[in-house]
């Protein structure tokens, strides 16, 4: 391998320190339903142990996760990881280092060091945004596992629906939201958020269980498998 | 008994699996899977993924029973202590 293929990708600045990091992601991380440890000597191992894989291999990735050299896979453990394990996280209260704990979680001691993995299949509520980040009649997509799942805000009631659209499989929460019915931006479509109906035939598509707990939007999926 | 520490050297929660049982005067076999480079590497990585269906580290095998991350109480059961 040459020098030049050796090179570190820099995408930080140069000699960032553990109170970059947590000013950075410390918004990011809060925005999903998360914040930091609340033992804080725990939170700063774990970030020092960040800033060396930083200098070493060019970004943070999780001091938890190994990396396999393939950008396609470690993209997945950057810190905060926490969109690609959103509903495994959920389960456990925390991300998997234990940097990051849920919000509602008053004390994270209790949950360093497990990494035991929640059996998959059960159901977990997933946060996905704020609600103030969510205005009435509009919609956003969120991602949880394989799931791409259009949330939707109506007056103070929250929905959840299949983000794709049955006829030509259009991305719906980029359509707008006209009463309960959220429209396909392609086509115009119009799916029933209550139920996920449609007035086309055999097109309905699937609907989550959604709420609103401490100013958080949850969405109910069933557990799926980290890889 | 045979007890083996599949660990990265820059996991906090790998030190912390070291310190306890370095602390209680247990020997292991211990493999830092980023340390080692090319086959040697993925030849590590693909054991801990058959011994812990995952890439989370530690993985600590102590007669054929598997722990991941710094469960204290389960190596505790385990190794006796």
């Amino acid at each position: 391998m040459s020098d030049q293929q050796r090179a570190v990708r820099r995408v930080f600045a140069p000699d960032t320190t553990i109170d970059d990091l947590k000013a950075y992601m410390g918004p990011f991380a809060e925005r999903l339903g998360y914040k930091f440890n609340t033992e804080t000597d725990f939170v700063d191992e774990v970030l020092e142990s960040e800033i060396e894989i930083l200098e070493k291999d060019g970004d943070v990735f999780c001091p938890c996760r190994v990396r396999t050299g393939d950008f396609k896979e470690d993209y997945k453990i950057v810190c905060p990881c926490i969109p690609f394990f959103s509903d495994q996280f959920a389960a456990l209260g925390k991300c998997w280092c234990g940097l990051f704990i849920r919000t509602d979680i008053e004390d994270g001691a209790d949950l360093i060091g497990v990494m035991d993995e929640p059996e998959p299949g059960t159901d977990v509520d997933v946060p996905v945004c704020r609600l103030d980040d969510l205005a009435p009649g509009t919609a956003r997509h969120v991602k949880i596992g394989k799931h791409d799942i259009a949330v939707v805000r109506v007056g103070d009631d929250i929905f959840a629906l299949s983000n794709v659209c049955r006829h030509a499989f259009a991305p719906l929460a980029e359509g707008f939201v006209d009463g309960h019915a959220l429209v396909c931006p392609w086509h115009g479509w119009r799916y029933d958020v209550r139920d996920g109906t449609t007035d086309h035939p055999n097109a309905d598509v699937r609907t989550f269980s959604a709420r609103v707990h401490k100013g958080e939007v949850l969405v109910t999926v069933a557990l799926g498998r980290s890889r | 008994m045979d007890i083996h520490l599949y660990a990265l050297s820059t996991c906090p929660y790998c030190r912390m699996t070291k310190r306890y049982l370095d602390d209680h005067g247990i020997t292991y076999d211990l493999t830092e899977v980023d340390l080692l480079e090319g086959d040697e590497k993925q030849s590590a990585i693909d054991r801990v993924k058959e011994l812990s269906g995952g890439t989370s580290f530690p993985v600590l095998v102590a007669d054929g029973e598997v722990v991941v991350g710094f469960n204290k109480s389960k190596i505790a059961k385990i190794i006796g202590l």
